[in-house]
């Protein structure tokens, strides 16, 4: 009696592997990329490619497009490193939404066509590849490392710091800028001089960290249009951002700041004049 | 020699009305509801200090199917503002950290909501007591 049991449990446990229903990870399905190409030296303008590409339910759109490098089309130009969310390089539009080519599975996406372009608001060098020479530049601009307070020397010892302090910052060292933040970005859409989410996110993790003393150095460089006052609040940089950095907390708290600094500097400068 | 001639794509013209943006458009628009109210609430006063035939004429406009309708709409709209307002609040705060942990930005926005509401119901029910003394 107790043996049919175990059988029976023994059965009702193997019945999940034996279900026609579940999802065959070898069955041969095809699904379509329209990919946007864009070659400089023949194209005057972007156009989609058509590619069927056969997946499995374990593979991610980056996968699809090494699979069209590999054995349809040679010439497909993106940019990939890591492929578990932690480079940043794949970023890229996938049905109009900025996401990580890497963490985005055709599972999700199929039956559909999946319309894959590059980045939104920045300019296209090849196929899926952007500039992202601009993006660098802003990152250098805002002073992207600890500026100490009072410099201590090797014999003094390291700067310490509570984990209360560190979780004021910990979340904005968490980016990986993958620029998804900025495709999102309608203001940066129509200002490209905007500092932009992802750079904001960067001036907050050292501005905001215990150890610092840069605050005046950044709150000079994010003064203005082209600093956090192109921001509207859309927040729509948050949510698309793949590791909750939370780049709208981070422009707007610095908007507060800014506007601060702004009168205490008129303060600062009607003093210095008396 | 590869050739570089990057290609910047134009923004869409009408950005702001397509999804994903159409969510943030609606809730900006909802501040202008508020202003209008503003100004209905104005041209009360202004009436008020016309004398009592203006005054009289302004409270027979509110009292007309048209301005029932207006105020109905208004209503929702600041409604739609205070929730979406309270949503987006967490982002424009400072992070807070309470015995070293961070505050969920839904527990932020839960509480300022609920304070909201029993704010709104204390002065509606003060509004009624006051006005069942008159």
């Amino acid at each position: 009696m107790a043996r049919s049991a175990n059988n029976s449990k023994q059965a009702a446990k193997k019945k999940p592997m034996l279900d026609m229903t579940a999802p065959d990870m070898k069955a041969p399905k095809t699904i379509e990329l329209r990919v946007l190409r864009y070659c400089p030296s023949k194209d005057s303008a972007p156009a989609f490619g058509s590619f069927q590409v056969p997946y499995t339910d374990d593979m991610s759109v980056l996968q699809a497009l090494q699979e069209i490098k590999a054995t349809l089309d040679g010439s497909l130009a993106f940019r990939w490193s890591c492929r578990m969310a932690v480079c940043g390089s794949c970023g890229m539009m996938i049905n109009g939404e900025p996401k990580l080519a890497c963490n985005t599975f055709l599972r999700d996406l199929a039956p559909k066509p999946v319309t894959i372009e590059p980045l939104q608001n920045f300019p296209i060098e090849r196929d899926l590849v952007v500039t992202v020479g601009d993006f660098v530049k802003k990152i250098e601009s805002i002073y992207p490392y600890i500026m100490p307070k009072a410099p201590k020397t090797i014999e003094q010892g390291t700067y310490l710091q509570t984990p209360a302090q560190m979780e004021e910052y910990a979340s904005f060292a968490d980016c990986i800028n993958c620029m998804l933040c900025y495709a999102a970005c309608p203001q940066f859409g129509a200002n490209p001089d905007f500092i932009g989410p992802g750079a904001m996110a960067l001036l907050q993790r050292y501005s905001s960290d215990s150890r610092d003393g840069g605050q005046q150095a950044r709150l000079d460089r994010i003064r203005g249009e082209d600093g956090v006052w192109s921001c509207t609040a859309v927040g729509l940089c948050s949510e698309v951002c793949p590791k909750q950095v939370d780049p709208a907390n981070a422009v707007n708290q610095n908007k507060s700041k800014s506007a601060l600094d702004f009168f205490l500097s008129r303060l600062r400068s009607k003093e210095s004049v008396s | 020699m590869s050739e570089s001639r990057p290609y910047l794509r134009a923004q869409p013209r009408h950005w702001w009305a397509h999804q994903p943006y159409r969510a943030y458009t609606i809730r900006e628009l909802s501040g202008v509801a508020l202003a209008i109210y503003a100004a209905i609430l104005l041209a009360g006063l202004v009436c008020l200090a016309r004398g009592p035939d203006a005054f009289e004429a302004f409270r027979h406009f509110l009292a007309s199917p048209v301005s029932l309708l207006i105020h109905l709409l208004l209503l929702a709209a600041a409604i739609w503002h205070m929730w979406t307002w309270f949503q987006i609040l967490p982002k424009t705060m400072p992070k807070l950290v309470w015995r070293g942990k961070l505050i969920r930005q839904d527990v932020m926005s839960r509480t300022a909501t609920l304070a909201a509401v029993a704010c709104s119901i204390a002065l509606l029910a003060l509004f009624v007591v006051v006005g069942a003394n008159i």
